[in-house]
């Protein structure tokens, strides 16, 4: 089965570099069937890798531990689903689920959009196939996820870490994983447009739909990941600005700067350079994000050689993509010439286009804030890193002049916002905002920074209501039905300015969340039974700790009550449990009690069952289940945005919006079942100080095995198996081999140059090593040659079809400028 | 067009420039040095004060914590068996499920002529470099 896995790698690969070659080919004859044929071999690449992913499941279902992957990542008492999920949870098949959703979209993409965009078609196969190419490259040469062993084959997997053996694991990475590849889609067409020439705005519709689908995956995804780390992992937060999830944030925020600046470019034919730059910057950060978070690249500069073979095909790939890219849109800036100016800075465009400055400013601050240890070691030589205060000290006035401009921009009116239209539409809006912090500081609440973003969330609350009021009011008088008739009315007709409106509230909601941290208590303390202790106006008593068994883990549980008022309002029952076979390993069971006005969390990370007592952290989370709530909000929004024209007046005359929300909001309160949260780093790590020379030298020449830890050297990787590695090293050497005699027994155990830190660098070997490379770049050099030759030759008689110059279109400005106006008023 | 040139040009230079010190003013506060125990040992009045973030190893059977409370005294040395050059370390909170004898530790916080003051919330048991390597990659959290 393996091989019939790395055969489908292998077959892709050749099949996408077909498809490439004669696309382009086909695109410069104007050979109609030349193009056909690359279609037909790019969906045959998506059907490949489908057969791939059955194999690679086939095998994880059957227990299959000849095939490495599967020994490393799963084991036979996993349940089932986990099984299938442990697909993506190791990083050669994540990379190949990755180059497998790719295909599927793709060709998604290339089947809806065939006939529409016919020019641009032949250069979006081709674009999408190389970067497939690209991964299945890495894949096929240095993390086939289809490896076997090649003499003993273990008879029991090491099964998939217990800390991602949850429902929010096994739907996270996949959300995040569909929003990072569906930005593939939008940047294929715009190199497409670029290459082509045909830099209309048919290109930017293409793909706006798709860019918004991504973008809501990729919200998905990130939410999910703070639930996760919020319910999980026990530290009593959501968001710890680490490298990995910040690589999913950078393209969220370019993206979103994307869907703003789209609209700018299709109402008024501006900003036209930027949005091509950032639909290849939101792909390249994709990347970037990968690049980041699979090399080991931001740890530190020695962690650069965790994986440094991946490390350097990636930022070679990176390197390509960014030259074709800015070298096309240099090449093409005269086509990409705005059609208009700027007329005021009180106008939308403006918003949107100070919207979109702040949200790329803030994606290259998390950028160069994650890469600074980086960064600063490679400069200085001293390794300084930063933590969560100087991210949020920046992110937190970042944050807020975005909540500002979404209550600002979509009330200024295109061009230039009148006085009157000023005060008509921000007077109440900006009254109540006054008030609220005038209000909150009679209660005790400071300024800043929470009476502020209070203020904010307020004044884009207003101006989103009033939006709806207004337009329903105007319906209503014009219909002359009910109130509420009126508003799903006006929401079905411009689904996309309303489904905005609603993506605003949601995010109104978050930060609403957001700014509850501010309020936050966390306090740690050591409880004997019957002893209690006040936590903000909750008293929490320990009643003491039971252990219970249930025959695959030893459950500790704290019995505990919860007061309020002097009241008991509740039972707690936080826990720890040590899993058979990984008592190592104690996994703690947060109890959260929710409420709408904040969460009562506690972890129990100690206990002592002598005397009962308990070590505790108590956190108060005022407001932090509105971030999920906001969330369910935004999603309704986008997908209201989303939906085809017609759909929706007819569905909603069904179901009226609030009940839509209702039930999202429920399915979002219920969704907060109680999970363990785990610790996975081995505590029974004993360093073995090496005895010898020999052995030393030997720690630095192995890399640990265990399949997990990336390329770490023996010597300084901290899981189990180094640990075994380290041990038998040391037998080796007691037996008297040498260095040489080691090495190989390393080489012949585990069938190939891996365990080794650096290649054997004599003879033959370099020869071995460069061999794929060699094999790589001719392959390309191959179809590049191929597809200049024969596009050389245009068939006679056929003359390639002429094609309308975009930049020829020269409309009168002056009825434009009026067309816009009384669009305005339309949409 | 030269008018507008320069008013963009200077609009970007003041921008940077404002943006540059900023960063500038709030790096400097905001960055922890990240250090190994010899490394800061070898002299370590040049290092009182700074904000660190200290690796070592914890020093077999020297957690000492008081009775019931959250206290903590530890030696951390930097190297597992090897003593010579050690720090002691004070610390109140909870420390993780995995801080024990030789684990690999990295401190945030201080050091002070009569030790390591670990900062709340500040010992982190497993080498920060880790932690991807043990879970999907995609994974966020700690």
């Amino acid at each position: 089965m393996a091989s019939l896995g790395t055969f489908t790698l292998l077959a892709a690969f050749v099949v996408s570099a077909y498809a490439a070659a004669a696309a382009v080919t086909g695109a410069r004859r104007g050979s109609r069937s030349l193009i056909d044929s690359a279609i037909g071999a790019f969906y045959f690449v998506a059907a490949l890798l489908t057969v791939g992913t059955a194999v690679i499941i086939h095998a994880f279902v059957t227990d299959d531990y000849s095939i490495k992957y599967v020994q490393h990542y799963s084991d036979t008492v996993q349940p089932f689903i986990y099984k299938l999920t442990s697909y993506w949870g190791g990083l050669d098949g994540s990379i190949m689920f990755w180059v497998f959703l790719l295909a599927i979209f793709g060709s998604v993409a290339v089947h809806v959009n065939r006939e529409r965009h016919r020019e641009l078609m032949p250069y979006v196969v081709a674009i999408i196939s190389v970067v497939q190419m690209f991964f299945l490259f890495l894949m096929v040469i240095h993390k086939n996820p289809f490896e076997t062993y090649l003499l003993v084959a273990p008879t029991e997997g090491k099964g998939l870490n217990p800390l991602l053996q949850n429902a929010y694991m096994a739907i996270h990475p996949p959300s995040l994983y569909v929003g990072f590849v569906g930005m593939t889609i939008p940047f294929a067409f715009g190199l497409a447009a670029l290459i082509t020439g045909h830099l209309d705005d048919a290109w930017l519709r293409a793909v706006r739909r798709w860019t918004m689908v991504s973008w809501l995956f990729l919200s998905f995804g990130l939410t999910l990941g703070m639930i996760w780390a919020y319910e999980v992992l026990g530290w009593g937060g959501y968001w710890g600005w680490d490298p990995v999830e910040n690589a999913g944030l950078l393209p969220w925020l370019t993206g979103t700067a994307f869907l703003h600046s789209v609209m700018v470019q299709e109402r008024r034919g501006m900003l036209r350079v930027w949005n091509v730059t950032l639909v290849v910057v939101t792909f390249f950060l994709t990347i970037f994000g990968t690049f980041m978070t699979r090399s080991g690249v931001v740890q530190s500069v020695h962690a650069f050689g965790e994986d440094r073979q991946l490390a350097w095909l990636f930022t070679g790939f990176m390197l390509v993509i960014l030259t074709v890219s800015f070298g096309y849109i240099v090449y093409r800036l005269p086509l990409l010439r705005s059609r208009h100016e700027l007329d005021s800075w009180v106008s939308r465009e403006a918003a949107f286009l100070v919207n979109n400055w702040v949200l790329l400013f803030a994606a290259l601050f998390v950028l160069f804030a994650t890469m600074f240890p980086t960064i600063s070691e490679a400069l200085t030589g001293e390794r300084l890193t930063v933590g969560p205060p100087f991210f949020n000290k920046w992110m937190l006035p970042i944050g807020l002049i975005l909540l500002f401009l979404t209550g600002v921009g979509p009330l200024l009116a295109w061009r230039k916002s009148t006085p009157t239209n000023l005060r008509e539409q921000f007077l109440w809006a900006t009254i109540v905002a006054v008030l609220t912090p005038v209000g909150l500081s009679l209660a005790g609440i400071p300024f800043w920074p929470p009476g502020l973003c209070f203020a904010l969330c307020a004044f884009v609350g207003v101006t989103v209501v009033q939006e709806f009021v207004r337009g329903a009011a105007v319906r209503r008088q014009a219909s002359g039905t009910d109130y509420l008739t009126a508003m799903v009315g006006l929401v079905a007709r411009s689904k996309r300015r309303y489904g905005g409106y609603i993506v605003h509230l949601g995010i109104v909601l978050m930060f609403l969340g957001f700014t509850g941290q501010a309020f936050k208590i966390d306090e740690q303390m050591v409880l004997k039974p019957g002893q209690q202790a006040q936590v903000g106006h909750y008293v929490i008593r320990n009643d003491g700790v039971r252990v219970t068994d249930d025959g695959q883990k030893q459950m500790i549980t704290g019995h505990l009550t919860v007061f309020r008022d002097g009241k008991e309002i509740d039972k707690a029952f936080p826990g720890k449990w040590l899993y058979r076979r990984h008592e190592q390993e104690p996994v703690s069971q947060v109890a959260i009690r929710r409420s709408v006005a904040e969460d009562l969390y506690i972890v129990m990370p100690g206990f002592e069952l002598q005397d009962q007592s308990v070590s505790l952290q108590v956190v108060i989370n005022p407001l932090v289940d509105w971030i999920w709530v906001g969330f369910g909000v935004l999603a309704l929004g986008t997908m209201l945005a989303l939906l085809p024209e017609q759909a929706l007046g007819f569905a909603t005359s069904k179901v009226p919006a609030p009940a839509t929300i209702a039930m999202l909001v429920l399915v979002l309160l219920l969704m907060g079942g109680p999970v363990a949260a785990q610790h996975v780093e081995s505590p029974a790590f004993r360093p073995v100080e090496p005895k010898t020379a020999l052995e030393r030298d030997l720690y630095k020449s192995l890399i640990c095995m265990c399949g997990t830890c990336g390329r770490q050297l023996v010597g300084e990787c901290t899981c189990g198996y180094a640990a075994e590695m380290r041990a038998e090293i040391g037998n080796l050497v007691k037996m008297g081999l040498t260095r040489e005699q080691v090495l190989q027994y390393y080489i012949k155990k585990y069938g190939s140059q891996e365990p080794l830190a650096m290649p054997i660098d004599k003879g033959f070997n370099r020869l071995a090593w460069l061999f794929p490379y060699v094999i790589g770049a001719g392959g390309l050099l191959v179809v590049g040659i191929a597809a200049i030759r024969w596009s050389r030759r245009p068939a006679k008689g056929e003359p390639a079809p002429a094609l309308p110059t975009p930049s020829a279109e020269r409309v009168d400005t002056e009825l434009e400028a009026r067309l816009d106006d009384e669009l305005r008023d339309l949409d | 067009m030269a008018n507008k040139g320069v008013k963009i040009g200077l609009t970007v230079v003041v921008l940077a420039l404002a943006l540059g010190g900023l960063l500038r003013a709030t790096l400097r506060e905001g960055t922890e040095y990240y250090k190994h125990v010899d490394e800061v040992l070898v002299n370590p009045a040049a290092w009182q004060g700074k904000n660190l973030q200290l690796h070592g190893y914890v020093v077999r059977d020297s957690i000492l914590r008081k009775r019931d409370s959250l206290d903590y005294k530890f030696k951390v040395t930097n190297k597992v068996g090897d003593g010579v050059r050690v720090v002691s370390a004070h610390y109140t909170g909870i420390v993780p499920d995995t801080f024990s004898d030789d684990a690999e530790v990295v401190l945030k916080g201080k050091l002070e002529p009569d030790g390591f003051h670990v900062s709340p919330n500040g010992v982190m048991a497993k080498c920060p470099s880790k932690y991807e390597a043990k879970k999907v990659a995609a994974a966020p959290g700690v």
